[in-house]
């Protein structure tokens, strides 16, 4: 199937980009958009527009945010001697969802990869070194950072990256526990992961 | 131009779009159980068939309906009927993969939009489990298992034994390390996704410290010393465990493999297997990430200038001896072949202890190039309780149905275009596969 109009197939094109979007998908939003009212297609247009105007990244913690400090950075009720590293602002987003996390953030940007091109100087790492090293007169002295990276090879690395950098300061690095996921039976849990949670046991 | 024998399996496969969910995808599939060796109760061995197989879009097979005994299968036909495809795809959802390619391109039907295989598991553990597999080009490849899709390709490997023989096998004592290390590969795998999980990251981290390597060459750099420190403790971890796996199998796997040359072989002698990942250690798995750590360091300015990991499991070899001779170089073209059929042998032995099922044996035109009495040895282990189901392809039933005399057998024909018959096609089809097998 293809539309018979050039600016629905450039539509097309454009949703196609999307993660996860295949073309099907695409003809279908933009069927969808065919149909809206002018004004709601304006208002979905305006929030596309406002995201690259307004949104900008904090200068602490690299989050995004439409106002610098962030509010998590800027928060009182926040433990701001406890950093947990990310590599992207949608982990920021998963970790607050738990409501289980007092402490402030630090988003990397991505992990380490040669073959993308990406080395430590394309990361926040030398932002997240000197969080720890030398923090401004006003901020309290980081006592834990949280490596919360993902647990690719490109994670691991990433993590214990920093972690050697963090070595020759008195600062408690620690790495997110990888575990059975809850709801999972331990019968239907795979070798790998059951192996992994085991090393990473805790007493009780 | 393929009809399809069996009318009641239609429901299975011929929606029009292959990545569709049975309805009772989103419940937890009734009889999926995870690989066999994670049970901590030890079956006795217990049997496990492919008792159908639909293919749809696979080489040769429009649209083919294939039935299965639980003993030994016979698929006859013409080279280039669509014998072998059939075996490919039994693996493909046993393995996720073709045991000829790993590019599904290749196993997709010319001018097809998709394939689409689905198979009838029937165990002795685990009752019945569907699996069906579908790859759409562009989109790629989906696994289902009991209705219910899998995360990963390589969530399939191990839950349904599998050991092949084919053609290809010679190359497994005669040419470079790449295919033994495959060979270790596929059977330490199929018993452990732990060593399967290792595995692809090993590759992953591999590929990423190889380019850190090449680029800073280009560059006339060396890297920074912290961060190839770093990809070097990513590669130990994964590599470390890989080594340590492949040594442990080597040990166990040594007496599969005495008994499966004995089985086979009339003349007394032995076979060996050995692995050295370190030439001037003996390694263990206790001391395997030491050792890959000091050779890592010890090979650092070679490593720098060349721009390229020069140590470990992907460069691994598994050297095979007759008594004190080399295989590779020394072994006679018989030796050569006894040799290959006892590795496989061995893995299919190996495979079924610690799975506690009997893998499903697929044979591929092994007995066309092979002498009476290895064939006559042969039939009687697929014939004797060792085995549990096989699949075999031959070109001409007679070399297969002479030596098994009364045993029973089922026979399936496969004619040009791949159109699947389950009893003797007519005089004039027989006339012409005679003609067709003759090159
Ligand atoms: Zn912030």
């Amino acid at each position: 199937m293809q539309f018979s109009s050039e600016s629905v197939e450039a539509l097309v094109d454009q949703f196609a980009r999307l993660p996860g979007i295949g073309r099907k998908t695409a003809r279908r939003l933009a069927a969808f958009i065919l149909k809206l009212p002018k004004a709601e297609v304006a208002q979905m247009a305006d929030a596309l527009i406002a995201v690259k105007e307004k949104v900008i990244s904090c200068t602490t913690c690299f989050n995004v945010t439409d106002h610098d400090p962030c509010p998590i950075c800027a928060s009182e009720r926040r433990d701001h001697e406890t950093v947990c590293v990310v590599e992207e602002p949608g982990d920021v987003m998963a970790i607050e969802r738990t409501q289980g996390y007092s402490g402030i953030y630090h988003v990397l940007g991505g992990a380490i990869s040669p073959l993308d091109g990406i080395g430590p100087e394309d990361l926040r790492i030398k932002e997240l070194i000197a969080r720890a090293a030398n923090p401004a007169e006003s901020d309290p002295i980081i006592g834990e950072v949280i490596l919360a990276v993902n647990p690719s090879v490109e994670g691991d690395t990433t993590a214990y990256y920093i972690s050697q950098l963090l070595a020759p300061f008195e600062v408690k690095v620690t790495r997110l526990a990888r575990g059975i996921p809850i709801g999972s039976d331990l019968e239907f849990t795979d070798e790998a992961t059951l192996t992994r949670a085991l090393l990473a046991r805790v007493s009780m | 131009m393929a009809t399809r024998p069996s009318s009641s399996s239609n429901e299975c496969v011929g929606s029009a779009y292959p990545f569709r969910h049975s309805p009772s995808a989103h419940q937890r599939p009734l009889k999926v159980v995870p690989p066999a060796h994670l049970s901590k109760i030890k079956f006795s061995v217990g049997s496990l068939f492919i008792k159908s197989i639909h293919l749809k879009g696979i080489r040769a097979h429009q649209d083919s309906t294939v039935n299965f005994d639980d003993g030994i299968n016979l698929i006859v036909g013409p080279n280039g009927a669509g014998k072998t495809n059939i075996l490919e795809a039994v693996h493909l959802l046993c393995l996720s993969k073709s045991f000829l390619t790993s590019n599904d391109r290749y196993v997709l039907r010319r001018g097809e939009p998709f394939y689409e295989v689905e198979g009838h598991f029937e165990s002795d553990i685990r009752g019945s489990v569907t699996v069906r597999a579908a790859f759409v080009p562009g989109e790629g490849k989906k696994i289902f298992v009991g209705g219910a899709v899998l995360e990963r390709m390589v969530d399939l490997v191990g839950r349904f034994p599998i050991v092949v023989f084919s053609p290809g096998d010679q190359r497994l004592t005669a040419e470079g390390p790449e295919f033994r290390r495959r060979f270790l590969d596929n059977i330490v795998s199929q018993s452990s996704s732990l060593y399967l999980d290792h595995l692809l990251r090993y590759k992953k981290v591999l590929k990423q410290r190889n380019e850190l390597l090449l680029s800073a060459r280009k560059r006339r750099q060396v890297p920074d010393a912290v961060l190839l420190d770093s990809w070097t403790q990513e590669l130990v971890l994964h590599g470390a465990a890989i080594i340590a796996d492949r040594i442990r199998f080597t040990e166990k796997y040594a007496g599969h493999l005495e008994r499966a040359f004995e089985q086979i072989s009339s003349v007394a002698e032995r076979p060996t297997i050995v692995y050295t990942p370190f030439a001037d250690h003996l390694a263990t798995p206790e001391n395997a990430s030491d050792l890959y750590q000091a050779e890592l360091e010890r090979r650092r300015q070679s490593e720098l200038d060349r721009g390229v990991t020069l140590v470990g499991p992907h460069r691994d070899d598994l050297e095979m001896y007759l008594d004190e001779m080399p295989v590779r170089r020394f072994a006679s073209q018989g030796q050569h072949r006894t040799f290959g059929m006892a590795l496989k042998l061995a893995q299919y032995d190996y495979l079924k202890e610690r799975s506690a099922e009997r893998p499903i044996l697929l044979l591929d035109d092994i007995f066309d190039n092979l002498d009476p009495a290895r064939i006559g040895a042969f039939l009687d282990i697929l014939d004797s309780d060792v085995i549990g189901q096989s699949i075999t392809t031959a070109a001409r039933k007679e070399i297969v149905y002479n030596h098994l005399g009364s045993h029973p057998c089922r026979t399936t024909f496969v004619e040009t275009g791949g159109l699947v018959l389950e009893k003797e096609p007519t005089d004039v089809l027989i006339g012409t596969r005679d003609s067709a097998s003759s090159d």
